[in-house]
């Protein structure tokens, strides 16, 4: 944790960085400044853990994808996921490539599959057994390099639902659009989605029908504007959804509320837009 | 079983593979180099896979329609095979309970609910394989199939019906029948 904070970092890199090796200084990843100098006694004792990581390399298209093993010691890494794959790409191999900005779950750069579920390497701890840790890119979709994959039919699908406030009329005094505390409360459990695609990618009917079926995500963003009680577009936007492809091809299958890193139940938002469409 | 010989399997085909794609303009030497490349790599990747490679109807390429800031096409407005639709088959679903457990425990035999079970019970299977062809045989990729998958299913559903109108009107009927195998 020391080592987010800037200004001990600037004092600790002044004083420490004639003793340590330069590969200790750059590391974000790594824990414990302090600790490290103090007790080498830790090596002795240390956490082996190996991680298994998809990789493949558009520069070299005629290869086929392969696992390659990693081994980190737990001891000098810090708990999540993310941070043995920043641990990884900085001590031990440059070239893995995944996603990354906020490192606390509200981004959803990091979405990946990581030991068969869709998650955030962010918000998830390196389990302290010692069976290999499997990590792939989310299922089903192109992937661009190692654990990077294409979202852009994800995003372009997004943007077909229009996901702004679209009026007519001006609000009455002028200001801005007022809501009652009934009606913001719907919004709970809906704005908090950071649109990182593990349920849409983890749904076996997006799997089938990306292209026309919406997904999870999309949905939930969908139903997040179509309760709105400022939104005044409602029967286009349920217009819109009203095919077999886009909204119906839901099977009520949940693994989107199940893998939710975020705990929401896009589930939920799906049938309450059928409920919704069908009276 | 099949996972012991499946690295065999594929060295073979992508022995056939390589040598035929390099037949054509090389000579033997060169022929003999892809040959040991391929084996080698082959073999690597064969590990690496665990699912067969016979996959059914597999993705193509990714195609991106218009540019990456368009917005994804919105596909035309159609109720009936929207919102009615779900609503025609829950009901129906929903119908089909009652139907099942009335006769059973009324313990008579009207052959008007036989013939309501009957037809409920049709439409119920029709429009879930119509479900099932959509999901599995997308338009876009295989228009053709999906042409083929929903005539088919019409077919079949026009010759179900038939044989139960016949059960029904020349012999004992659906619930009598089930009565009859039913030994528990």
């Amino acid at each position: 944790m020391a080592a987010l904070r800037s200004s001990s970092r600037l004092l600790a890199t002044a004083s420490r960085s004639a003793f340590r090796p330069a590969v200790f200084t750059r590391s974000m990843a790594t824990l414990g400044d302090a600790t490290n100098d103090a007790t080498p006694k830790n090596s002795s004792a240390s956490k082996m853990k190996k991680f298994q990581i998809y990789r493949w390399n558009p520069d070299q298209p005629t290869e086929k994808p392969k696992m390659q093993t990693y081994e980190l010691d737990l001891n000098k890494t810090g708990p999540m996921v993310l941070d043995a794959l920043v641990r990884i790409k900085n001590e031990i191999d440059p070239t893995l490539t995944f996603r990354r900005s906020c490192r606390e779950g509200i981004c959803g750069s990091c979405a990946m599959n990581i030991n068969g579920t869709n998650t955030l390497a962010c918000l998830c701890r390196i389990p302290t057994d010692t069976q290999d840790m499997k990590v792939y890119p989310l299922p089903h979709t192109y992937v661009v390099k190692d654990l990077v994959p294409d979202l852009t039919h994800f995003y372009k699908q997004y943007k077909s639902i229009k996901p702004y406030l679209q009026r007519d009329t001006p609000s009455p005094d002028g200001k801005e659009y007022r809501q009652s505390k009934a009606d913001r409360r719907k919004l709970d459990g809906l704005y908090e989605c950071i649109l990182c695609a593990c349920c849409s990618t983890s749904c076996p009917s997006y799997w089938w029908n990306a292209e026309e079926y919406l997904g999870p995500a999309i949905l939930l963003q969908s139903y997040r504007w179509i309760i709105d009680s400022r939104d005044e577009r409602l029967s286009e936007r349920k217009a819109a959804l009203d095919n077999s492809m886009s909204l119906y091809r839901c099977h009520t299958i949940l693994n989107c509320t199940r893998t939710c890193p975020k705990g929401l139940n896009p589930g939920l938002a799906i049938a309450e837009i059928k409920k919704e469409m069908a009276f | 079983m099949v996972s012991i010989i499946r690295p065999a399997l594929l060295r073979q085909t992508a022995l056939a593979a390589s040598t035929r794609r390099a037949a054509g303009v090389s000579t033997r030497l060169a022929q003999q180099s892809v040959r040991s490349a391929i084996l080698k790599n082959s073999a690597r990747c064969a590990a690496f896979h665990t699912s067969s490679r016979r996959s059914l109807l597999p993705p193509g390429p990714q195609v991106i329609k218009g540019g990456v800031n368009d917005p994804a096409p919105v596909p035309e407005t159609s109720p009936s095979h929207g919102s009615y639709h779900w609503v025609f088959d829950r009901a129906i679903a929903a119908g089909l309970v009652p139907l099942t457990v009335a006769p059973f425990a009324a313990g008579s035999l009207n052959p008007t609910f036989d013939a309501l079970l009957c037809s409920f019970l049709l439409i119920h299977s029709h429009t879930g394989f119509q479900n099932i062809i959509v999901d599995y045989i997308p338009t876009g990729r295989y228009p053709m199939s999906r042409k083929a998958a929903m005539w088919l299913l019409n077919i079949a559903t026009v010759t179900v019906g038939i044989g139960l109108y016949e059960f029904e009107t020349n012999d004992v009927g659906l619930t009598e029948a089930i009565k009859r195998v039913w030994k528990a």
